[in-house]
């Protein structure tokens, strides 16, 4: 059982950071925290797939190292999501600047709360 | 938006009213720090996004890596003053011409017969190997203006109805 | 795993952790850019230099400044006390999430097995052996990203542009700087 868990370390880890980032998702009311919970759990799925890449002993995928090599297409994935997430934050971060000018409270609580009374 | 002479009372990066915008920060320390770092960080940043043929690298990568010249540039010196020294339009136009280039590249290939982004069909020595490297560019021009134009919208939020604008 | 990963899976996990409970939201906000780069060292072990850069420049740089940027444009609340009070419905509800996915863990291969899916597949091993000899590119990565995949990785860069776009849309703004 240990065994098994230690081989597979990277995956309870992926694991854990989806509940992590699941529970900020949920459970804090403050936006930003969302956001960053938005952030926590999406590179708890990178780790997951990087990892899933890995071959013990392997170089990286550049083709002047020698072979084996660990397989390029996750990393491919990953690269471009990272940056592509850092755009989509940046978006959900001007929602809640808009949010915050409109209902004057970043608790996501308070501004159901404001929504009603109108 | 060019009125970077804050009004707001609570303006923490730029003070002074009144005064010509100068960079919110008294400590030396962090203007000097950049003024050496920024010109190594921009090297690097054009290293790994050319690069990224033959070693860890790439547009994404060095696109990144100078976008954050610009926005330390703009912690260090104040936001207003580097937001005049890049123009809207410039950046505008970077990252329009990067989607344009990448575009173009693959329309290129068309034009030669082959299918989209099909480099090799283009008679050029090592087509395949200097279209991917274009695109690269391409796709780190992309990248570092959209970082850059990200920080800066974010730092002027939200237009407010009564045209005072939260500038910061 | 060596020491030096499991040292390092502990830090990721206690500065994710951190995040989570920690009230303040400039704390927070720290705690999530010593957690990127904990990971950007991850990607780097895992043999995934091109993330690792990526991660290192977005992560801990790039996200942590627009971060900084809203709390600056918006509110920071005052914090008396250290740590949130924990939601326990929510604490639940992501309690679950982690036991649905650990059922799930004896069927994973072993991490570093050569004879994983991933390892042997057919895509994976025609990637490696011609990347070099059908593009010229010796960063098998660069080849799969703008030669293999290029048209994929055009949607991809028009996503960053229309996000851009986007954030001016929601800003109400007409100019970029």
């Amino acid at each position: 059982m240990i065994a098994a868990l230690a081989d597979r370390a990277y995956f309870v880890a992926a694991f854990l950071l989806l509940g992590v980032g699941a529970y900020m998702l949920i459970g804090d009311r403050n936006l930003v925290k969302k956001v960053i919970g938005m952030n926590v759990f999406q590179s708890g799925i990178f780790l997951f797939l990087v990892a899933s890449a890995f071959v013990t002993g392997a170089s990286a995928p550049l083709l002047t190292e020698p072979a084996p090599y660990v397989s390029p297409l996750p990393h491919v994935l990953i690269l471009t999501a990272i940056v592509v997430g850092v755009s989509l934050t940046a978006v959900a971060l001007g929602l809640i600047v808009r949010i915050y000018e409109e209902y004057g409270t970043l608790r996501a609580d308070l501004v159901e709360e404001v929504g009603d009374g109108e | 938006m060019s009125d970077s002479t804050g009004t707001a009372a609570d303006d923490r990066l730029e003070v002074g009213a009144e005064r010509p915008p100068r960079p919110y920060v008294e400590s030396p320390i962090i203007m000097a720090t950049v003024r050496i770092v920024a010109p190594f960080v921009f090297s690097l940043g054009a290293f790994v996004m050319f690069h990224g043929a033959d070693s860890a690298g790439g547009g994404f990568q060095g696109g990144v890596i100078v976008g954050t010249v610009v926005l330390l540039i703009a912690i260090a010196f104040g936001i207003g003053p580097t937001r005049e020294w890049i123009s809207s339009s410039l950046l505008t136009l970077l990252v329009v011409f990067g989607v344009l280039l990448f575009a173009g590249i693959g329309l290129t290939a068309l034009v030669f017969g082959g299918a989209f982004l099909q480099y090799e069909v283009i008679p050029v020595y090592e087509a395949t190997k200097y279209g991917i490297e274009l695109v690269e560019v391409g796709i780190g021009i992309i990248v570092s203006g959209t970082v850059v134009g990200l920080f800066f919208a974010l730092a002027a939020g939200y237009r407010d109805p009564d045209g005072t604008e939260g500038e910061r | 795993m060596t020491p030096v990963e499991a040292v390092l899976l502990v830090f990721v996990l206690a500065t994710a952790v951190a995040t989570a409970v920690l009230r303040d939201v400039l704390a927070v906000i720290i705690a999530f850019a010593a957690y990127s780069l904990g990971i950007a060292v991850v990607w780097l072990l895992l043999r995934a230099p091109d993330v690792g850069l990526t991660e290192a420049a977005v992560g801990a740089g790039v996200t942590t400044l627009l971060f900084l940027l809203t709390i600056a444009k918006t509110v920071r609340p005052p914090s008396d006390e250290l740590f949130v009070d924990v939601n326990l419905p929510a604490l639940g509800v992501s309690g679950l999430l982690v036991a649905a996915l650990a059922t799930t863990l004896t069927a994973l291969p072993e991490i570093g097995s050569s004879s994983t899916p991933v390892a042997t597949s057919r895509v994976t091993n025609y990637y490696l052996d011609n990347a070099y000899a059908e593009t010229g590119v010796e960063n098998a990565v660069t080849a799969v990203l703008a030669g293999y995949r290029g048209f994929d990785t055009l949607g991809e860069a028009v996503v960053v542009f229309a996000a851009l776009i986007g954030l001016l849309v929601v800003l109400d703004r007409e100019v970029l700087a």
